[in-house]
């Protein structure tokens, strides 16, 4: 059972996310229909849960919540704000009482009935509602008696995959029977359809049954089939032997018994009070009710498989990368063009299980950027603020893993930036900005990191005061100068807080140290800018799980490198002279003026003013610098692996990768590389 | 001979709750999450029994059993409709779509098991 339950909480989760995303989707346009069908069907699907787990309290709560949906998606309700809201409150709920189906918390209690009464109010708002039943049980009268059913199933009745022998064998079951067939008559063979049904009977069942139950065999069958059912208070009808005449005739012929006749025949048998009860059943004919089609609904097929399997695969699809890059060198070095075609495939082939089996890990980070929208609401309405959140690069894809760790840090960060950085709409205005703050969320990849950035424009960090903090907390002398972004770093020291009052939303003891510890355990890093009234910014990058990339394979005085494609944006052929003569390092390309690293003459090797170099143009954030290589050996799938603690603080290297013929490729950060040669640049200028 | 049964539904708990109850009786399960999946595995496996939810993604329930029921093959056999809905609306519609009944949810085991012998020969 305790498997199921765990089903149930997981199952229920997504439903309450789903559900979640799409109320939000709600607030922005509240007459989306497919919205509005998607609420109700998770709602419906998640009480039909909960009630086949005998959680009634949930079924009963989501029972109430679906009724207004059901009423705004038949157009009898308009979905309001105060809906919205308390759907919302609802939601949050639901959330905390999945674990707590008992209500054992008393929390939890108060706000459970708090809700529903505010639930029904609304769900009463249109018509009366229907109240949710968990069981309906039957109370049986204990009489035996005998029925007379007369069943006649339609024409038809074979076709839905209805048998209604087994509605015979069923009453049989009940008590002792006596069943008289009857066949219409087929003129010719050859008008015979073993499809129609030409059978019907007539059925007397001895048993203290409840009318209800005897109904209830013919549940399925009552809209295709004239059923009649009679009941009498006696038994011993089908012993008759006017009866057993009569059946005799009857039987296999086309005209029933008549229940007059039968009548006739109980009154005459002398036993108790012969009372019977009319119950004819009457069969009625419903025209059909057209179904819309929701095509607008979201596939949401999905299996879960455990993540040991998932590393598995993917170490072996980065074995048989590092083993295909063998066999294309091998293929290469041999003259066999049928070796050459095998060898191609199987690359193609690799590739594509790559993407396939990587990208199982991965996903978009839209999914958690759904869940802040909804902290930024409820926080502008607590705040009293007005803010707009934006995203941006939603389609970036992490690691399941690392994005639900990162949610957390992710929601304190915007939980600063609207209650310490946001101001209220009034200082705004009087600043001379727009009414409403903004929050903005960005991820993109660079090199083979994502980067994630809160951004929000609010009134900035005071450096003054986060230095006179510092100073205090006595992680720096008053003598010391530091940089503005060395000051900021501060705040992501323990026990570091600048704000003078602790309000409700933030500041909560979980502090900025904690963040950073969080985005370090992920082997990430953190940096803040800030710059007084335009805002703040919170740099977060994190290492791209792909440990696959795809790469350029280059050559600097004879030895390999890679350089993640994703980064590279166009190649060009540049002369050795022009590179070294240069004196501000800047080359005319495309007639654009594109600043260059030397790696041959970084990397300290001999440089030579005859011949030429490949300059490879790489993208770095917003800018282009172009690094030259010796010469360009091509595309190449890189497997990388992380490198020995020797090269732990050679930062501008992010792995290391084996070629085909087995030797070591390294693979470059170039992000790094320029980041470090400015830093390089700047210290010679200083000197 | 054990009876196969196939359960569509999107949801993995009712699929889990149908099927361990189905099983424990004895019979073989197999279960698709929405009715595209559930024509495929129809078409794979030998099935003398349907039970189909009614509210899915993709292709719903009352589209599945039309479905089912175009194919020569299929034409008689039992289909139950899994749902909520108690409306007399909706199993009319399933009727007239080819449902040979329903099992209305919240069930018990027994009551599944009654169901289901009662359109299973």
């Amino acid at each position: 059972m305790d498997e199921l339950k765990a089903t149930y909480i997981q199952e229920a989760q997504e439903l309450l996310e789903n559900l979640e995303s799409s109320l939000l989707v709600l607030e922005d346009n509240p007459s989306d229909h497919s919205n509005i069908e998607q609420v109700f069907r998770v709602m419906h699907t998640l009480k039909g849960n909960s009630s086949m787990f005998g959680l009634s309290v949930i079924a009963e709560f989501v029972h109430d919540l679906e009724t207004i949906y059901d009423k705004i998606r038949q157009s009898k309700m308009d979905l309001s704000k105060g809906i919205l809201n308390c759907t919302l409150a609802a939601l949050d709920h639901l959330k905390l009482i999945i674990f707590d189906s008992n209500l054992q918390d008393s929390g939890n209690k108060e706000n459970h009935f708090r809700l529903i009464s505010e639930i029904r109010l609304y769900a009463d708002g249109g018509s009366e509602t229907t109240p949710f039943q968990m069981n309906n049980a039957e109370v049986e009268d204990k009489i035996t008696g005998t029925y007379f059913i007369h069943f006649e199933p339609n024409s038809d009745f074979l076709l839905n995959g209805s048998n209604p022998l087994l509605l015979i064998n069923e009453l049989a079951e009940m008590g002792p029977s006596f069943v008289v067939p009857h066949f219409k008559i087929v003129n010719d063979i050859s008008e015979f359809d073993p499809c129609t049904c030409i059978a019907s009977w007539d059925i007397l069942v001895e048993t203290d049954a409840s009318l209800e139950t005897i109904r209830d065999v013919f549940i399925f069958a009552e809209d295709d089939a004239r059923i009649d059912i009679h009941k009498f208070l006696i038994t011993g009808i089908i012993q008759n032997e006017a009866f057993l005449e009569k059946a005799k005739e009857a039987n296999l012929k086309p005209e029933h018994l008549v229940l007059e006749e039968i009548i006739e025949i109980a009154a005459s048998i002398p036993v108790e009070e012969k009372e019977e009860a009319d119950q004819t059943e009457e069969v009625q004919l419903v025209t059909p009710v057209q179904k819309k089609i929701n095509e607008k609904e979201k596939a949401i097929s999905s299996i879960r498989v455990s993540s040991d399997k998932l590393d598995e695969l993917m170490n072996l699809v980065s074995e048989l990368v590092t083993t295909q890059a063998s066999l294309s060198l091998f293929s290469e070095n041999n003259t066999s063009t049928e070796l050459e075609v095998i060898s191609e495939n199987i690359e193609k082939l690799s590739r594509r299980l790559r993407d396939i089996s990587f990208g199982m890990t991965l996903i978009q980070i839209n999914n958690m950027f759904a869940r802040f929208q909804r902290l930024v609401r409820d926080m502008s309405d607590m705040l009293g603020k007005e803010v707009v959140f934006i995203t941006e690069g939603g389609e970036t894809e992490l690691d399941k893993t690392i994005i639900e760790t990162l949610t957390d840090p992710l929601m304190h960060i915007i939980r600063n930036s609207m209650d310490h950085g946001i101001e209220k709409a009034e200082v705004r205005e009087q600043k001379g900005k727009p009414r409403q703050g903004m929050v903005k969320l960005k991820a993109y990849y660079s090199g083979i990191s994502v980067f994630i950035q809160i951004i929000d424009d609010g009134k900035g960090i005071d450096v003054r005061k986060v230095r006179e903090k510092a100073i205090s907390k006595g992680f720096m002398r008053e003598e010391d100068e530091l940089t503005d972004k060395e000051i900021f770093d501060f705040i992501f020291y323990p026990g570091f807080s600048t704000a003078e009052v602790v309000t409700d939303v933030s500041g909560r003891g979980v502090g900025m140290d904690v963040v950073k510890r969080n985005i370090t355990d992920l082997k990430g890093s953190i940096s803040v800018e800030s710059k007084p009234d335009a805002g703040t910014t919170l740099t977060i990058k994190l290492p791209l799980s792909l440990s696959i990339i795809d790469g350029l394979l280059v050559d600097i005085y004879g030895v390999k490198y890679v350089i993640p494609l994703s980064v590279v944006r166009k190649c060009y052929e540049v002369k050795n002279a022009d590179m070294l003569k240069n004196f501000n390092k800047l080359l005319l390309l495309d007639d654009r003026q594109v600043p260059y690293i030397n790696l041959r003459s970084e990397f300290e090797y001999e440089v030579t003013m005859e011949g030429n170099s490949q300059l490879i143009v790489v993208s770095d954030g917003d800018h282009e610098v172009g690094i030259s290589v010796d010469h360009i050996v091509g595309e190449y799938q890189a497997v990388v692996k992380p490198i020995s603690k020797y090269y732990r603080n050679q930062d501008f290297v992010s792995g290391a990768t084996i070629l085909g013929d087995g030797s070591i490729a390294l693979v470059l950060d170039t992000h790094k590389i320029v980041e470090l040669y400015t830093k390089h640049v700047k210290m010679e200028g200083k000197l | 001979m054990e009876k196969n049964i196939l359960i569509v539904d999107d949801s993995e708990s009712i699929r889990l709750v149908v099927s361990m109850g189905l099983k424990e009786a004895g019979y073989n399960v197999v279960a698709g999450i929405n009715g595209a999946d559930g024509l495929r595995l129809l078409n794979e496996n030998k099935v003398d029994l349907i039970i189909s939810d009614l509210n899915m993604p993709v292709m719903d329930g009352i589209t599945f059993l039309k479905e089912v029921r175009k194919q020569d093959k299929f034409k008689f056999l039992p289909l139950l409709i899994l749902t909520t809905e108690s409306q007399e609306s909706k199993k009319l519609e399933a009727k007239q779509a080819g449902a040979t009944g329903w099992i209305i949810k919240p069930f018990v085991k027994d009551k599944l098991l009654a169901v289901v012998k009662k359109v299973l020969v």
